[in-house]
């Protein structure tokens, strides 16, 4: 479900993960809730996915908001290299 | 056998291939267009353990399809029980009994989850408001077009449909009726029903 360039943010709660999936799509963003790769274990087992084109109105409402993720990934090859995060 | 699958969109020729397997005796020749129809049928056919040879003609791809297939290898065992597909009812949008929300939540999670899985059901029935998760809107319907292009068959409910008023929204998989819903779960080797 994670093409090549695309970004996985992962929460530190299933809570956060919603109200962020809600906020974004009330936005009219092309993003998806999916389960968060295995190789990026996450406590609440869901990511955010989405590609280039909306990252920057992603990040920025989700900063706005105080929704930042707890970790930032960007699929590449078949790994996912961190970009933010703990 | 022969198979001519040009000009078939996606899962179609995963399916058709699938199906003539199921009562090919031999070698199975597919004519297919380059790009996913050629990528999927062979991945498909790759992951049921048979043999597969490619070459150019007219313009479009001619798969071979050799070998008996891990299927046939199981065959024995399964003897005595039901030979018919793995069957999967989905009869609600939702999974388990709870908050409506994390229920829409859990099923989404738990259909993008089913392509990590290694054995995935031959066929997904889609009734009530199962059905809301084939059609436009849904947040499923690239995972079920990906579980389609691995030989799930994906069939909705008509009348299902109908009743929400998606009956020209249909995005994944086909419609069915209650004949095959019925016949399904009768001659299934297995029934997961969530």
């Amino acid at each position: 479900m994670v093409n090549e360039g695309d970004y996985v943010v992962i929460f530190n709660s299933i809570h956060r993960v919603m109200e962020a999936e809600k906020l974004l799509k009330e936005r009219r963003l092309s993003i998806l809730l999916i389960p968060a790769p295995r190789a990026l274990a996450a406590d609440c087992g869901l990511a955010i996915r989405y590609g280039e084109e909306v990252r920057q109105e992603v990040e920025e409402v989700l900063t706005q908001a105080g929704l930042m993720p707890r970790e930032s990934f960007r699929k590449q090859g078949e790994a996912f290299i961190k970009i933010e995060g703990e | 056998m022969d198979l001519d699958c040009r000009g078939m969109a996606c899962p179609a020729p995963v399916v058709s291939v699938k199906r003539a397997l199921e009562t090919a005796n031999g070698a199975l020749r597919v004519l297919l267009d380059d790009g996913a129809p050629r990528e999927n049928v062979r991945r498909f056919a790759e992951g049921r353990g048979y043999q597969v040879q490619e070459e150019v003609q007219d313009g479009a791809f001619a798969l071979t399809i050799t070998g008996a297939g891990a299927a046939a290898v199981a065959a024995p065992q399964a003897a005595v029980a039901k030979t018919g597909p793995a069957v999967m009812l989905i009869g609600t949008d939702r999974l388990g009994d709870g908050p409506e929300e994390l229920g829409r939540l859990l099923m989404r999670n738990f259909i993008i989850t089913l392509l990590d899985v290694a054995e995935v059901p031959d066929r997904m029935l889609f009734i009530n408001t199962g059905v809301l998760l084939t059609a436009e809107g849904s947040e499923v319907l690239e995972a079920l077009e990906k579980l389609g292009n691995r030989g799930v068959e994906v069939l909705s409910c008509g009348v299902c449909l109908d009743y929400f008023h998606k009956k020209e929204l249909l995005k994944a998989g086909a419609v069915t009726n209650m004949f095959t819903i019925a016949e399904s779960l009768t001659t299934a080797r297995t029934v997961v029903r969530l």
